[in-house]
């Protein structure tokens, strides 16, 4: 009865409510919106940071983040260790060893970080054959492949099908050195991979290293990134002494802090926003309820309790609010749904930019986050229900004699 | 490096040769005097056979070289021992280094980049090879010390000279006038590296240490050791023998 009522009450003025809602549409909207954005732009920051290049989780020794040391090496078996196969959330696992040497071409030579992987597992865990511009990805059977950044490339003057030497100290302390042919080339945007970064097959570097039959680190590829810290505590409990896991978390603490800054930064977005559809609420009852006073006179000296009005001005915010609700997650939906399978490319305006380990990509893409939709919906309830509060407590606290004279 | 010990011998022991009193010049003079004798020896030059031991905390491993110098802008040594590496070659021209690769026939120039890495392995880097030459131009030279039996002659960078040390300490024995330790300092004047000579014969009509060990003060269980087995001087030895072609042949 009271909800009818209420329903009712709200199209006795449709231009007001219409307005309102209006405002409370677009600001849900927009906002769903904009923390798509806001996510997509921190999606491909966080994948630019792991799936280019770390992984998710990585295991190694405990220091070998830190100090790169040649001879932190473990055993190959550890990709498929015990812990790893019966985690389900560990969706990829690349076994790697590294060495860092001097790539030549001609009379040029460049130093560079050589990761040694096999191409089946490494497409698992990250997605630099995504990036290849130029030529091809290794291939599980690749003997002396090796595919290498753009900036590199160019500096070596090199394009697919050239031969490069690569020269370091083995392990064993004699002078490394081989011939490779240049397979692809790959753009990721981050300029540290680009111009340094090269990857050739896991038993050649083996060879040359003279390290057969050893990694120096697993790269794991899990369903969830962001409970990836989580994971690695987990798995951690389960790995042999020597080895630690560290989530990407721990690998990039500077990315860490962005998502943290990034979530304080979504919270005051979506505050300054709702406090603007608050006020604007606020104002629509305030001047519905001023209005109606006689109505609510009347109501009350025919025996309506002061709680059943306040529960019906409440009763109306809440009914606003929620086809607002309705109306704006479903906008917000189809513009998020547009900028994701769309966005905007902004490519011509800038270039990419690298920041604590990310790169964020000259596009505005979208993407689906629960909590993007969540938030906002949450919120605009709670706004309409606060600021419906002052209007009803204000109508139930009328005196209806006083109600009644007023005109 | 290799040219280096000779020349820095060579250098030292001209001082006590030509009777120059270290003591009494001031350091323009003390400049002009290495100088000068650093060019008296331009032109010389020099083959020897050594042996290098390297020792760090992973392995240990023996290389024999053979070396030839000319003036102390023309270097070249070539690995005969272990036979997986024989035929590697450095080529120092100037201020270049060039590495031969047998194995896979290429030749490589050491990037600036990188010339602050190792040599073959060994605690002497490619900048050791290259500036180690050229002390008395990069530095401003100074007597610090003077006994009966030592000279300590220390070394600071002019501002602009390309260097890689913060100071040089050569301590030097008179007799016979011959290097007996050098210390070298990073930037923040901490002591890096030791250089130590030992093993002092007579080579001709000079006297000079033979033995010569690198000890990193950052890594105290490492070192390097060069032994020289030959050392001839003043062999022919034309400048096309110091080409990028002739590192390749042979």
């Amino acid at each position: 009865m009271l909800a009818r009522l209420a329903f009712r009450n709200l199209w006795r003025n449709t231009r007001r409510t219409l307005l309102t809602l209006s405002a409370m549409v677009v600001s849900a909207a927009l906002l769903i919106l904009a923390l798509g954005v806001f996510s997509g732009m921190f999606e491909d920051m966080l994948a630019s940071a792991t799936e280019q290049y770390s992984g998710h989780i990585v295991l190694a020794q405990s220091d070998y983040h830190q100090r790169r040391d040649l001879y932190a090496h473990l055993p190959l078996q550890l990709v498929d260790a015990e812990a790893l196969r019966a985690t389900p959330e560990v969706t990829g696992r690349s076994g790697r060893l590294r060495g860092f040497g001097l790539l030549s071409s001609g009379e040029t030579s460049q130093p560079v970080e050589l990761l040694g992987i096999r191409a089946d597992q490494e497409r698992r865990v990250t997605r630099l054959h995504r990036f290849v511009s130029s030529g091809t990805f290794l291939d599980a059977a690749d003997e002396d492949g090796i595919v290498l950044g753009r900036g590199l490339a160019t500096r070596l003057g090199v394009a697919p099908g050239d031969e490069l030497v690569f020269v370091t100290q083995a392990a064993d302390g004699s002078i490394g050195n081989d011939l490779l042919t240049v397979r692809g080339i790959f753009a990721t945007g981050d300029s540290r991979q680009d111009n340094g970064l090269a990857l050739v097959p896991l038993p050649w570097l083996q060879r040359l290293l003279a390290l057969d039959g050893r990694i120096h680190e697993v790269a794991v590829r899990v369903a969830e990134p962001l409970r990836a810290d989580l994971l690695a505590t987990r798995l951690n409990s389960q790995l042999p002494d020597d080895v630690t896991a560290l989530g990407w978390g721990a690998l990039l603490p500077e990315m860490r802090e962005v998502i943290a800054s990034y979530d304080v930064s979504r919270m005051i977005f979506v505050a300054i926003l709702y406090v603007a559809t608050g006020l604007g609420i606020l104002n629509t009852f305030f001047m519905s309820v001023m209005e109606r006073h006689r109505e609510f006179g009347i109501l009350l000296a025919q025996g309506m309790r002061p709680w059943a009005i306040r529960r019906m001005v409440l009763l109306e915010t809440l009914l606003l609010g929620s086809l607002a609700l309705v109306i704006g997650v479903t906008l917000g939906g189809l513009l998020t749904l547009y900028m994701q399978r769309v966005g905007i490319d902004l490519s011509s305006q800038i270039t990419p930019i690298t920041y604590a380990g990310g790169t964020i990509l000259p596009r505005l893409r979208a993407v689906f986050v629960l909590d993007n939709f969540l938030v906002p919906a949450v919120t605009l309830l709670l706004v309409s229900l606060l600021a419906g509060f002052l209007p009803a407590n204000r109508a139930a606290g009328l005196d209806p004699v006083t109600a009644l004279r007023e005109e | 490096m290799m040219t280096f010990v000779p020349r820095l011998s060579l250098l030292l022991f001209g001082l006590v040769l030509l009777g120059l009193p270290l003591a009494v010049g001031a350091t323009t003079d003390l400049k002009q005097l290495i100088r000068d004798i650093e060019q008296q020896y331009m032109g010389v030059s020099s083959q020897a056979l050594m042996q290098m031991e390297v020792s760090t905390s992973n392995w240990q491993r023996s290389l024999e070289m053979e070396s030839w110098s000319l003036g102390r802008d023309l270097f070249l040594v070539r690995i005969i021992e272990p036979a997986k590496e024989r035929g590697v070659a450095t080529l120092k021209r100037n201020r270049e280094v060039w590495n031969y690769l047998p194995k896979v026939d290429r030749t490589i120039k050491v990037p600036p980049s990188m010339m602050g890495g190792s040599w073959m392995g060994s605690h002497i880097t490619n900048d050791d090879l290259v500036k180690a030459n050229h002390i008395e131009e990069d530095y401003d030279l100074a007597l610090l010390e003077e006994s009966d039996r030592h000279s300590l002659i220390e070394c600071l960078p002019k501002p602009d000279a390309p260097v890689v040390w913060g100071k040089i300490v050569y301590l030097v024995g008179k007799q016979p006038r011959v290097p007996r330790k050098i210390d070298y300092f990073d930037e923040q004047m901490v002591l890096v590296r030791t250089m130590t000579f030992e093993d002092v014969r007579q080579i001709g009509d000079r006297i000079v240490p033979l033995k010569l060990s690198v000890l990193p003060h950052d890594k105290p269980d490492e070192k390097t050791v060069m032994h020289y087995r030959e050392l001839v001087y003043d062999i022919p030895l034309e400048e096309s023998f110091f080409s990028l072609r002739s590192l390749t042949q042979r």
